[in-house]
């Protein structure tokens, strides 16, 4: 049995596109973030600090989504969506693995400070613009790698991709899109895939963003 | 193997530097500063367009992501022994360390934007400093009680890896949340900053320091 912890529209889409991408059936727990639900003592049993995703699989529990589409990946090789040890791409891919993440981290600061912390947010406008135009350089340097090839490895479509699944769709709140051609067709791409089409159906209503984009504040 | 690391005395590339002092390979360092221009020359950007360190050059190829870079070098260095292969019965949870310590260290990494690039206080938001120590809390807190078992570090076999991943985040959390609550997780800094190989990473004396000050308090809302 494989569960699945997961928040509409978080970093658990990513998982949840993957196990749709590798044909896992997957149990699906719904939580809210406004709700209180995961702050429920069920949850807290499964995730002590309240984190989703939390992958319940081979009898074990698994949090880090990075971790989890390695680990993933690489216990299903028959997908191949992943690169493994000695493959030719296991640099690149554990790169961009690991870029998502720097990626998201970026995204995550940017949603706590204009979306948690009170409206209007008292964060500092610098830090925002800061953040915003970090956010702007992660972008362009995948536009670059997508305007040579279809998905992040010049191989094909890998695990590495779905890591982008919370990015990509979160950068557009922040960060105007228009610039990057290539981002536009790979997302084009993505939202082509059936699995990825499927994963958006079972994924859920966003609760996060409540405008299409948020500007900088003046300072 | 020709391995050279680019570096910045208590950077995110002090992991690398770090495990390749644990590995005992040969490797040129270079030292770089963190607060002038220099990562934004045209001769480091060939080599990290993000400017940014670490960058690993090994092999011809260059690698800049910590994380990838210390999940590559235990696995091509396997007689090494502190990776975590594919099929090792820890192999779960040695991945979800590695990528845990970007979970601490994406806090560390905004905590010390806030408490010292941004040098002026009307610069900073002490909002969102107060929140950013408090996640980092939490985010620990999942480490405090793994420890809880008395194992000595992240993998029960003992020091892998991931110990330099995340303990480099460790002992900087410590700067900017009470460890009060946390004796697990003290207990672990002190015991990673006791080894020689973490010892022969840290800046020489003189060096270039981000960090000046032994806690940064955020400033009351």
């Amino acid at each position: 049995m494989i569960r699945l912890h997961h928040i509409p529209f978080s970093r658990s889409f990513r998982i949840l596109w993957l196990l749709e991408e590798m044909g896992l059936e997957a149990d699906l727990k719904h939580y809210s973030i406004t709700d209180g639900s995961l702050r429920a003592s069920e949850f807290k049993a499964i995730s002590p600090v309240g984190r989703v995703p939390a992958l319940e699989i081979d009898g074990k529990t698994i949090f880090e989504s990075g971790a989890i589409v390695e680990y993933l990946a690489e216990t299903r090789p028959d997908h191949g969506l992943g690169r493994l040890a000695g493959d030719a791409e296991r640099v690149p891919y554990l790169e961009w693995l690991g870029f998502a993440e720097t990626q998201a981290s970026i995204l995550a600061s940017l949603n706590m400070q204009h979306l948690f912390m009170g409206d209007p947010t008292p964060a500092a406008p610098v830090v925002l613009k800061l953040e915003a135009a970090r956010l702007g350089a992660t972008l362009k340097a995948m536009d670059r790698t997508l305007g040579e090839r279809d998905w992040l490895l010049e191989s094909g479509f890998s695990a590495a991709d779905t890591m982008m699944g919370f990015n990509l769709f979160s950068a557009p709140y922040y960060v105007a899109m228009d610039r990057f051609a290539n981002l536009a067709a790979y997302r084009a791409r993505i939202e082509a895939r059936p699995a990825y089409q499927r994963a958006r159906e079972k994924d859920g209503k966003q609760e996060f963003y409540k405008k299409d984009f948020y500007a900088v504040p003046e300072g | 193997m020709q391995i050279t690391l680019h570096h910045a005395h208590e950077a995110r590339s002090f992991r690398v530097l770090w495990l390749l002092e644990e590995m005992g390979l040969d490797y040129e360092l270079v030292v770089h500063n963190f607060f002038d221009k220099s990562l934004r020359k045209p001769e480091y950007l060939e080599i990290n367009p993000a400017a940014r360190v670490p960058a690993l050059e090994i092999d011809g190829r260059i690698i800049c992501e910590s994380g990838a870079i210390v999940e590559y070098l235990c696995e091509i260095f396997p007689e090494k022994g502190l990776g975590r292969p594919a099929g090792d019965p820890e192999r779960m949870e040695y991945l979800d360390m590695l990528h845990y310590a970007e979970s601490i260290g994406q806090h560390g990494a905004n905590l010390t934007q806030a408490h010292i690039v941004l040098y002026k206080p009307e610069m900073r938001s002490p909002t969102q400093m107060n929140l950013e120590a408090r996640r980092l809390h939490k985010v620990l807190e999942r480490m405090e009680r793994m420890l809880g078992d008395g194992r000595d570090y992240l993998m029960a076999s003992g020091f892998s890896g991931a110990d330099c991943a995340v303990g480099f985040g460790v002992v900087l959390a410590r700067k900017f949340t009470s460890f009060d609550a946390l004796p697990n997780c003290a207990a672990y800094a002190a015991r990673v900053e006791a080894r020689p190989a973490y010892q022969r990473a840290l800046p020489p004396v003189g060096g270039q320091r981000i960090y000046t000050q032994e806690f940064y308090e955020a400033a009351d809302v």
